[in-house]
């Protein structure tokens, strides 16, 4: 019998070539010899093919006979428009530049390095000199596509099943974000990615629109002191040492500074509407901040502060 | 820069599907060549030069009747691979969602480094490659990473490998020290951005956070490239001489395992605590964290940490009293 990938590349071929779709038996007919002769093993050797097809992205296309003699019978073809990469037209510089991008932000990705065999680019090199390190999700795949595609997404979230429409997916601070309308709560959401509890399924046939103008990258705040702000709580007033108001200035920026003492301490302005993010910021300054004001805040912090040392 | 290629090595024969899928790749750019060297193509798609041949030469003998040998005409002569008239396998197979997406993230997240031109190559290829792949506009997949101020100049003394001073604050020993380095790599991880440089002081290869360099300036040395290779990226914690701890966290307390990397992170148990393993790099960050996370995490193996962490709290309490 013939080695495995010649018979593959066969069937391949006769699959691509045919006119009109071919049942089992047509098909080992056109490749005579090369599938056993039994009608068991025949089948079983050709859903193994089949599925080897499919596993490397091969879109193989198939028809149940609906009238005749020969009702019921599956048959089989690949739809060339759909099996073949589209001509992407890149220019010598843009497929480099892509695969420089690759390099620096999925070195040792097998399948960035078949895409990038696949719009004609070479190997991939190791150990770019300025670099990202994207984070992986087995779910981001099947999410991008129903993201582009514009296909309903159902995943367990929080304990609880939800259909969403997926608008768009954003990497910040590290973590992959989906954000999508919730179909359970009937309003925009944002969910973080890695938490998705089990399998993304996509709802096949379904559609939705997204919102004209939708940009992923303003659909929610930077700062997570700012998730769930409310514009009527004041900010919190924070004197940070001078050991450590440079820092603070930069991340925060100038214009959360409301005051520059003269020994080199500042007092900044913090959203402290999530009280869990801006009591975890804060003690991230150790012993060089202290929250001011309001008197709430600093009362929350202090009876934080007297658990841990009871502790 | 290291510029280290994958070495192949394999143990065993090569699965039938990884060697068709090999071959769909590699026929395509053979029939723009009409004629390369075997190595080259061995080079080129990680391959030993007898599995290119091997290849090659099976792929001859695949045909339809009545056209049996004639489906992919190639001939391999002197170590020269030779294509006739293409016929099938013209173009490659189209991406499949994986590939789509690495290829979408890793440009995305490329024009987020510091020197990247949304209107030079990768910008372009980019556009190109969104509309093939079902994007309509670039605003529904986007990769922000926030560059903290002196990131910039940090990725102009990388490229130009200039010397530079800097005021540098240690999270693990909470002082500011002046050191001069010569900055090497530049990436960015979880969040946060990272220089390794050869630093001065220790007179080794250190990472440095970019958001605690408190000043920067020049001093005028060019330093060439050093031939030792750098590291992966993110592989930075994995010296087996750190001491290391364990601890329970509740599951607001999670996000820690999520920041930082750890050694072994359990399955969430019923109420969703899970327990980790992790690297004591510095006490001081340590201690820092346990307080944020307070009543959250409880260390499990290191009672005078759990000690520490309540004088830590008493300490700043102090001050607000």
């Amino acid at each position: 019998m013939a080695d495995r990938v010649e018979r593959l590349t066969n069937l391949l071929a006769l699959l691509l070539e045919t006119i009109e779709p071919l049942s089992l038996v047509a098909v080992a007919g056109r490749l005579h010899g090369q599938y056993p002769d039994g009608q068991t093993a025949m089948r079983a050797a050709f859903e193994r093919d089949k599925a080897a097809l499919r596993e490397i992205g091969v879109p193989i296309e198939q028809t149940i006979v609906s009238g005749g003699a020969e009702a019921g019978q599956t048959r089989y073809w690949i739809d060339r428009e759909r099996y073949e990469l589209t001509d992407l037209e890149l220019d010598p510089d843009e497929m480099r530049a892509l695969q420089v991008a690759m390099a620096a932000t999925r070195p040792g990705s097998a399948s960035g390095q078949e895409a990038m065999w696949k719009i004609g680019a070479g190997l991939l090199e190791h150990g770019a000199a300025i670099a990202a390190i994207i984070p992986d999700d087995p779910w981001l795949p099947t999410l991008r596509e129903s993201v582009a595609n514009r296909v309903q997404v159902r995943f367990g979230y929080r304990g609880v099943d939800r259909l969403v429409d997926p608008w768009g997916l954003l990497l910040r601070t590290g973590f992959w974000y989906l954000i999508g309308f919730d179909h359970e709560r009937e309003e925009r959401r944002t969910y973080r990615i890695d938490r998705i509890e089990g399998a993304v399924e996509q709802v096949v046939g379904s559609t939705f629109e997204r919102p004209e103008g939708f940009d992923a990258s303003t659909a929610f705040p930077d700062d997570p002191k700012l998730i769930g702000a409310d514009p009527n709580v004041p900010d919190a007033r924070v004197l940070i040492d001078a050991h450590r108001a440079g820092a603070a200035i930069r991340e925060l920026g100038a214009n959360r500074v409301a005051t520059t003492n003269p020994d080199g301490s500042v007092e900044v302005l913090v959203p402290y509407a999530n009280m869990q993010a801006f009591r975890s910021w804060l003690l991230g300054y150790g012993e060089w901040a202290e929250v001011l004001e309001p008197a709430s805040a600093r009362k929350a912090v202090m009876s934080w502060l007297e658990r841990v040392a009871a502790q | 820069m290291s510029t280290e290629r994958p070495k192949v090595q394999r143990s065993g024969p090569r699965p039938a599907e990884a060697r068709l899928r090999r071959l769909l790749v590699m026929l395509p750019w053979l029939m723009e060549r009409a004629e390369v060297p075997v190595a080259e193509v061995a080079e080129r798609f990680a391959l030993t030069e007898a599995e290119v041949v091997k290849d090659l030469e099976l792929a001859s003998m695949c045909g339809l009747p009545p056209f049996v040998d004639e489906l992919i005409d190639v001939y391999i002569d002197e170590g020269v691979i030779y294509i006739g008239v293409p016929r099938l396998f013209v173009r490659p197979l189209r991406l499949n969602a994986v590939e789509a997406f690495e290829l979408l993230a890793a440009g995305r997240a490329a024009m987020q480094l510091p020197g990247a031109d949304a209107d030079g190559p990768l910008g372009r290829g980019l556009l190109k490659l969104a509309r093939v792949l079902g994007e309509d506009d670039t605003g529904v997949l986007r990769v922000d990473l926030a560059r903290p101020g002196y990131t910039d100049a940090v990725a102009e003394a990388v490229e130009s490998g200039s010397e530079v001073r800097i005021e540098y604050w240690s999270a693990s020993r909470d002082e500011t020290t002046t050191r001069v380095i010569i900055p090497r790599q530049l990436f960015s991880d979880h969040g946060e951005w990272y220089v390794r440089a050869d630093d001065d002081r220790s007179g080794e290869l250190r990472t440095f956070r970019v958001d605690r360099i408190e000043s920067m300036e020049p001093t005028n040395r060019i330093v060439p490239p050093s031939d030792v290779p750098l590291p992966p990226p993110g592989e930075w914690f994995a010296d087996g001489s750190i001491r290391r701890v364990t601890i329970r966290l509740a599951p607001a307390a999670r996000w820690v395992a999520e920041r930082y990397p750890m050694d072994e992170v359990s399955v969430p148990d019923e109420q969703g605590f899970v327990t980790v393993r992790l690297a004591v790099a510095s006490e001081r960050w340590l201690e820092r964290t346990l307080l944020r996370l307070g009543r959250d995490a409880e260390v499990l193996d290191a009672p005078e940490l759990a000690a520490a962490v309540g004088a830590y709290a008493t300490r700043v309490l102090a001050r607000y009293r």
